[in-house]
């Protein structure tokens, strides 16, 4: 893992969050509806007063104008001021970070843990009912929309068994429910892959090496084998904890937790344009730091990559 | 004789049990997603349910007799010509921060509210045609408008344009929604956006307006927190993780009454009753014999019993019922009468030739094209008309779309039919839907008489004048069959039992949590 490496790593994150930016810029502009009039249409306002507003907000210049005026903003740091809440929008974004990588870590840990548990479990017993049974919970997890599981958790474990808080945040008991309907999900995908990969690696000629030197299965199992399916698994989490940063929307409503991802929908939904940009670049940038976080960890799990990097 | 005795002492014993005590918390649900809530910038009705109780108004509106009251003006005057309100400020007032009330604090909340960097969402434009404020003396204020606005009292009774802290506006900048000071009877301890809102109680408060029944507030704090989700309300309320939730679903109702533990408040809401606007300026609906069929072939009471489960009552004009110059004649307009509305659409030349269900005309099917938005059941109202209209042989083709996009479609025209509904204590609300020149005008009518009494009432302050041009346009409105009401609005609350003393102003939003208090069990 050289200098060069880790360079080249980074200069093509710098692209790729210019891109998101740019991306989040021009395809809010291409969504129909006029912020202004969303947000002063029911007020009262006279059409002259949402043309005042609408130039105050910047928006009668060119667009180039406005793309240049919002990179450079950028540049220096600045995300703007939100236009429906006319507060900064990198505080706002912040203040919504933190419950929102607190609930996509544990479902990570959770993904990870029941995915790569039922996976193995597959591939091991493979051909047999535990397969069948095992494949069978991750395609449940894969297909299940968190809206429906949530409301069931919530119905069965809040309102019958009375074990853990319907809703809010405060604590690992409130974050149980929500990390494990949403863990759930993502163990579908893990799990799947993790089989594929174990299976393969069972097979391979190291194992059937290691096992006529005669190591014990178990040993076997969980250095070698487990040690090459790691880093799949891996770069699928890192994949979707992507998602996890902006998409657990659903999620976060049904528990009424807050989050980016509810942030990110009320601002769509009033053309909050800062607000959306700032939210895409904060998922962009937390997407591109753990994918980065990743690639390292696999580059270090399998010296293949190193190599070849190097 | 020791029957009745016993029986005697048990229900004491069960009122004594019951009794009110001073003290407690509740926690109180909210159902928007984390929205500004700094009064005098952002519009959501939300933030006026906790802000409210943290800021006081300069005057008051009591709910049973639509009557205004003082509040942190004593009295008030209005100018004959309607242009200049002075108002005198009760003395002794202070905000949480310690700072005193008086006119120069109102000058400075009027300023800050019209000011244009502060680019205010509502505040702003109650104040209708304002001037400027002057300070006459140190508890005398005078507001100038540059023409009559009637509207001006009730706007200057809502939270929108409540007196804030001149010192903590000053401090905190644009994050003052985050550490807000009024004078009202809870103050603002903190809030963290999308996740809760924390009030504790005043005690130093003693100049509540009449309409509060105690000088003080009996719990001694109150916490928001949000549910955005319909489904996890009741749940929430039942798991006892909250003691009051707005917006309970209609189809939760029945299950809550249902228990000793809750209750469900409704409460009706003033204003604009939803209404599909039929837009007159595209064909078919240019023609008033297919507005008005469409109007004949709606059975309402269905809708209202079906996706409403007859929580909220059937709406028959533009201005619910509980609103402020509402006339009740207009029920006499439009009864379900399929047979009616066929004959209608008959005689505009709509008939069925091709034998498909859809009535045609010059080879044309009659199709409507209906714009709808996801909240407020409109796609499920849209969906039950569509079913109804079919019945009829007219056919609807829907799409959902979000709130800027439908302004836009709807502002150009785009549309057959569209859905909406606006709440506000004032008829002057219809000024924003039947102007000419309104946002709202989706019905695209264009009335001189109509533009003309709108005008006007908002314009003259005599109140018997005013209901009769509102009763003028309730009824213009239906003649022309400009829209379909549906319902009138109804906020379902649902409270917990131990909560008591809960009232809600004449908006029927904004709880009065001074008078809230817990029962003892």
């Amino acid at each position: 893992m050289g200098v060069g490496y880790v360079g080249r790593r980074l200069l093509s994150a710098v692209f790729v969050l210019w891109l998101a930016a740019s991306l989040a810029f021009f395809a809010l502009k291409l969504t129909p509806g006029d912020p202004a009039e969303a947000l002063l249409a029911a007020s009262g306002a006279t059409p002259e007063e949402v043309a005042e507003r609408r130039a105050q907000l910047g928006l009668d210049d060119p667009l180039w104008l406005q793309y240049v005026r919002y990179l450079t903003d950028l540049a220096r740091g600045d995300l703007g001021q939100s236009w429906l809440h006319g507060r900064p929008v990198g505080r706002m974004v912040l203040e919504q970070l933190g419950p929102t990588v607190e609930l996509a870590v544990a479902a990570t840990g959770v993904g990870m843990a029941l995915g790569i548990g039922l996976g193995t479990l597959a591939a091991v017993r493979r051909r047999t009912w535990v397969d069948t049974a095992a494949t069978a919970v991750a395609v449940v997890g894969l297909s299940t929309p968190t809206y429906w599981s949530g409301l069931l958790a919530i119905l069965f474990f809040s309102l019958h068994l009375r074990w853990f808080p319907a809703t809010g945040e405060g604590g690992l008991r409130h974050l149980v429910l929500p990390a494990a309907v949403l863990g759930f999900a993502l163990a579908g995908s893990i799990a799947r892959l993790v089989r594929a990969r174990v299976a393969e690696v069972l097979g391979s000629p190291f194992v059937l090496a290691a096992r006529a030197r005669g190591l014990p299965g178990r040993h076997v199992l969980f250095v070698h084998v487990l040690k090459a399916a790691a880093g799949p698994a891996l770069a699928v989490t890192a994949l979707q904890f992507g998602f996890l940063l902006g998409g657990a929307v659903v999620t976060e409503t049904v528990f009424a937790r807050r989050g980016l991802g509810r942030l990110a929908v009320e601002a769509i939904l009033w053309r909050d344009l800062p607000v959306v940009r700032g939210v895409v670049l904060v998922g962009a940038l937390a997407y591109v730091g753990v994918n980065l976080l990743a690639d390292l960890l696999h580059a270090w799990l399998d010296p293949r990559l190193r190599e070849g990097a190097s | 004789m020791r029957r009745v005795l016993l029986l005697g002492i048990i229900v004491f014993l069960l009122l004594a049990g019951c009794a009110p005590r001073p003290g407690g918390r509740i926690v109180y649900g909210l159902t928007l997603a984390p929205s500004g809530i700094d009064p005098h910038v952002n519009a959501s009705s939300e933030l006026g349910i906790p802000l409210t109780s943290v800021y006081d108004t300069l005057i008051y509106q009591d709910p049973e007799t639509g009557e205004f009251v003082s509040g942190l003006a004593e009295r008030w005057e209005v100018s004959d010509d309607g242009t200049v309100y002075t108002f005198y400020l009760k003395k002794g007032v202070k905000f949480h921060d310690g700072t005193p009330f008086n006119a120069e604090a109102v000058r400075f909340n009027l300023e800050r509210i019209t000011s244009p960097d502060l680019a205010s969402q509502k505040a702003r434009f109650m104040l209708g045609p304002y001037e400027r404020t002057e300070v006459v003396d140190e508890y005398t204020v005078r507001i100038v408008l540059s023409e009559p606005f009637a509207p001006l009292l009730d706007s200057l009774s809502q939270v929108y344009l409540a007196m804030a802290s001149p010192t903590a506006v000053e401090k905190w900048g644009d994050e003052y929604q985050l550490h807000q000071v009024g004078t009202g009877p809870f103050v603002f301890v903190e809030y963290v956006p999308g996740d809760h809102l924390l009030l504790r109680r005043n005690p130093d408060y003693s100049w509540g307006p009449p309409v509060y029944q105690h000088k003080t507030a009996q719990l001694d704090e109150v916490e928001f927190r949000f549910f955005t989700d319909p489904a996890t309300r009741s749940p929430a309320l039942e798991t006892g993780e909250a003691d009051v939730m707005g917006e309970i679903p209609p189809q939760d109702v029945a299950r809550l009454e249902a228990s000793p533990d809750f209750r469900v408040e409704a409460v009706a809401l003033p204003g604009a009753s939803l209404m599909m606007f039929m837009n007159t300026g595209r064909a078919p609906l240019d023609d008033i014999r297919v507005r008005q069929a469409l109007l004949y072939g709606t059975d309402r009471a269905a809708i209202v019993s079906t996706i409403f489960k007859d929580t909220s009552p059937v709406a028959y004009g533009p201005l619910t019922a509980v609103t402020f110059g509402y006339d009740p004649t207009v029920q006499q307009y439009y009864p379900h009468d399929p047979e009616r509305a066929a004959a209608l659409l008959d005689e505009a030349g709509w008939v069925d030739t091709d034998g498909d269900g859809i009535r045609d005309r010059d080879g044309e099917p009659l199709v409507l094209d209906m714009v709808l938005m996801s909240w407020g059941y409109m796609p499920e109202i849209g969906q039950l008309l569509a079913a109804q209209w079919a019945d009829l042989g007219v056919g609807v083709e829907s799409r959902v779309v979000s709130y800027p996009e439908a302004l836009e479609i709807a502002g150009n025209g785009g549309h057959h039919l569209i859905p909406f509904t606006l709440s506000g204590s004032d008829p002057d609300i219809l000024r924003k839907f039947f102007h000419s020149q309104a946002f709202f005008n989706w019905s695209k009518v264009e009335d001189a008489e109509l533009d003309g009494w709108l005008e006007e009432g908002a314009r003259v302050s005599d109140k018997d004048q005013r209901v009769e041009l509102y009763s003028q346009v309730q009824h213009r409105v239906m003649e022309e069959a400009l829209v379909v009401p549906i319902r009138d609005y109804v906020n379902l609350n649902g409270v917990s039992e131990r909560v008591q003393g809960l009232r809600f102003d004449g908006r029927g939003w904004f709880p009065w949590l001074i008078d809230v208090t817990l029962a003892e069990r």
